[in-house]
């Protein structure tokens, strides 16, 4: 009897050791994320980059010798789930970073629960200005924001096209109006012309007169906010109207996937886009992980992937750089990151009103021989852009 | 010049569109002449028809016009089967409510978009055929020309075939004895069984027929458009507007309603603004119950009675 009870001790002290060496070997990471509801989709492709980098992080011995674990939480998309899981991560979790979420209203509901229990929290895609605007010390933002969206375009516009005026046409949705506002201001800052600005019903059967009339006062910027099946219509029937400007762009979205290519064949031919990543950008590991990622899951990531993936990286060197894991040595190594991950360079700084942002260029791409090849900045540029464009006619 | 330019483009625009309006109006109409019944499936039995190009056209490259001849017989059969098995048990029903048929008609319609949505997921599709964005210009052929027009070649392709369909149907109505107790049907439906016109038959025939107009309608708009599961709905509600526009249930009507909506569309979104269409398009068919209740076809058959 005596014995059995040592022996039972025994294997509870091994039990209880070997349960205690396990638990110093991994380290848990919660995440949460919109994995139902309107936004899961871009949950599930955050969920899957988030995968990816966790495998190949511990492929490398993981976090400081850990094992990193993670546990993804359904937030549903709204703010309040979002916060509610936040706080059990840090008070019952006692996990010494918080980081994810896709959209800007989760993102600010668990920036303010962060910047309360003085918890560091990264940003990783959501993009509204205010975020980082509010002084939080604890808050930091990987992604750049709205505002500076499209100054890679912007830049473009400046330093080759120098145009003149511009033509906006949108659809008619919150991302329509928003895009198609913030390119007003950013054309009137630049100095152009805003001669028309349309709105269209999404899913439209014909943009023939809407187009005439941008044909009729001949800009020379035509720019356009709209879903991929209307992109691919407008850029089709521009080119039968032989609509001819200087240059045909679109804010991201619609125009910045394969499918925009594939559905207007050579009417995509030398269209530029807006965009914050692609899979064949000259970062470091970022076409390895658009290939891997294509491989798994049959196809491209959008940036959110790119983000997510990155995101884990930005952690790990954090956490590696960390003195010690307590909050404010954390904080201390996030405002020291000077790193290049799949998605760009990473450095939080303060500046322009903002806390704790990263500031990086955005890109843009141009459809070159039916491929989206990224042509500015010139340093990250996969190709030499194609300007200027030639004009329907003299077209092959 | 530029005005003339803008305003003849605006029309042509118009003109093509109004054409293929008329078509899925055509079937929608000819139905509810013979049936009494307003098809509000319309938009989704096109949905069909277009699903059945898209995959001759990914999967065996069969051009989308040619695939007319499947997705027409495909969709004769299937609206048979519809009639006899669904439309026809519903109609022998005594109810309170005398729509039971357009209730019915509506939730195909939900059945046939989610189960589209299932099979097909919600994904966009479209056929890019080598011409889609070809066209004709007017500068082409007359070089000093002082505007520039431009004439889409699958929207003409759509329109030109669309006439001759339009042209097919109006022959066999009013040559043939099938197309003969259809009109008669539509016209007085008591009168036509008392003159010995088998009226079951003529229905299931007529809804067959009503098919096979939907179904050449989306083959022709798939080259021009593209495709996904909830598309029916916005196609119903055009059918829908043309058809009161043209009068309940008048094919002549439906044709000339088709031309009315589609110039009146695209003038909307050259001299008003695009966002405006939707809102247009609801304004006219208010504006065609409260002023004109018979729609064009009253007028045409004023003209007819003065002669």
């Amino acid at each position: 009897m005596k014995r059995l009870s040592i022996f039972v001790a025994i294997t509870f002290i091994i039990g209880l050791s070997s349960l205690n060496v396990y638990a110093q070997d991994t380290l848990k990471l919660g995440i949460p994320l919109p994995l139902t509801g309107t936004n899961a989709k871009f949950g599930e492709i955050e969920k899957k980059s988030y995968e990816i980098a966790k495998d190949e992080i511990n492929a490398m011995g993981g976090i400081k010798g850990k094992k990193v674990v993670l546990e993804f939480e359904d937030s549903q998309g709204k703010p309040e789930v979002a916060r509610s899981i936040v706080e059990r991560l840090i008070d019952v979790k006692k996990q010494p970073v918080v980081f994810g979420e896709y959209s800007s209203s989760c993102s600010k509901a668990i920036a303010a629960v962060a910047e309360e229990r003085k918890v560091p929290y990264l940003v990783v895609t959501g993009a509204t200005d205010d975020i980082t605007q509010q002084g939080y010390k604890y808050v930091f933002r990987m992604n750049p924001t709205n505002a500076y969206y499209a100054t890679g375009f912007m830049s473009f516009l400046n330093t080759v096209v120098k145009p003149k005026t511009i033509a906006i046409l949108y659809e008619s949705s919150d991302f329509g109006t928003s895009g198609a506002e913030d390119m007003v201001h950013q054309a009137k800052k630049a100095g152009m012309q805003v001669l028309l600005k349309e709105q269209y019903e999404k899913g439209a059967v014909d943009f023939r007169p809407i187009l005439s009339k941008v044909k009729s006062v001949r800009p020379d910027v035509i720019y356009m906010v709209s879903y991929v099946m209307d992109a691919a219509l407008l850029m089709r029937q521009i080119k039968e109207l032989r609509i001819d400007a200087k240059l045909y762009a679109g804010g991201a979205a619609g125009f910045a996937i394969p499918e925009f290519v594939q559905n207007a064949k050579e009417a995509s031919e030398l269209v530029m886009t807006a965009t914050l990543w692609s899979p064949q950008i000259a970062y470091p590991g970022a076409k390895e992980f658009a290939e891997k990622y294509k491989r798994l899951y049959k196809d491209y990531p959008s940036y959110h992937g790119a983000e997510a993936y990155s995101a884990l990286y930005i952690i790990k060197d954090v956490l590696t750089r960390a003195k010690s894991w307590k909050a404010n040595d954390i904080r201390a190594a996030f405002k020291a990151t000077n790193l290049t991950t799949a998605f760009g360079p990473i450095r939080f700084e303060d500046k322009a009103g903002y806390t704790n942002q990263n500031f990086m260029d955005t890109l843009v791409m141009q459809v070159i021989k039916g491929k989206h090849q990224t042509i500015w900045p010139q340093k990250y540029a996969s190709a030499q852009y194609v300007y200027p464009i030639p004009k329907w006619r003299e077209r092959r | 010049m530029p005005e003339l330019e803008l305003f003849l483009q605006t029309l042509i625009a118009g003109f093509l569109l109004g054409g293929l309006y008329g078509l899925i109006a055509l079937g929608m109409a000819l139905i509810m002449g013979v049936m009494r019944v307003i098809n509000l499936a319309h938009g989704d039995f096109m949905m069909i028809a277009m699903y059945i190009a898209y995959w001759l056209f990914t999967l065996f490259e069969i051009d989308p016009y040619l695939s007319v001849f499947v997705a027409a017989p495909a969709l004769f059969l299937f609206g048979l089967a519809i009639q006899k098995y669904l439309l026809t048990p519903v109609m022998k029903v005594e109810s309170i409510l005398p729509h039971n048929l357009v209730i019915l008609t509506v939730g195909l319609a939900m059945v046939f978009s989610n189960l589209a949505t299932v099979f097909f997921t919600g994904d966009y599709r479209s056929t890019p055929v080598s011409y889609a964005s070809n066209a004709w210009y007017l500068t082409d052929y007359w070089p000093d020309s002082p505007i520039e027009l431009s004439l889409s070649m699958p929207w003409t392709l759509s329109f030109v075939i669309a006439v001759i369909i339009t042209i097919a149907l109006w022959i066999f109505l009013t040559k043939t004895d099938t197309g003969k107790s259809i009109r008669a049907t539509s016209q007085d439906h008591d009168a036509a069984l008392l003159m010995g016109v088998n009226v079951n038959r003529v229905r299931m025939v007529t809804f067959g027929i009503g098919m096979i107009l939907v179904a050449a309608a989306g083959c022709l708009f798939i080259p021009i458009y593209y495709l996904y599961p909830a598309l029916g709905r916005q196609f119903t509600n055009v059918g829908f507007v043309i058809t009161v526009i043209g009068g309940m249930g008048s094919t002549d009507g439906a044709i000339i309603g088709g031309l009315i909506l589609g110039i009146f569309e695209s003038m909307t979104a050259t001299y008003i603004g695009m966002g405006w269409a939707p809102a247009g398009r609801f304004a006219i068919f208010v504006a065609a119950l409260v002023f004109l209740p018979g729609g064009v076809a009253s007028i045409l058959r004023k003209r007819r009675l003065g002669k």
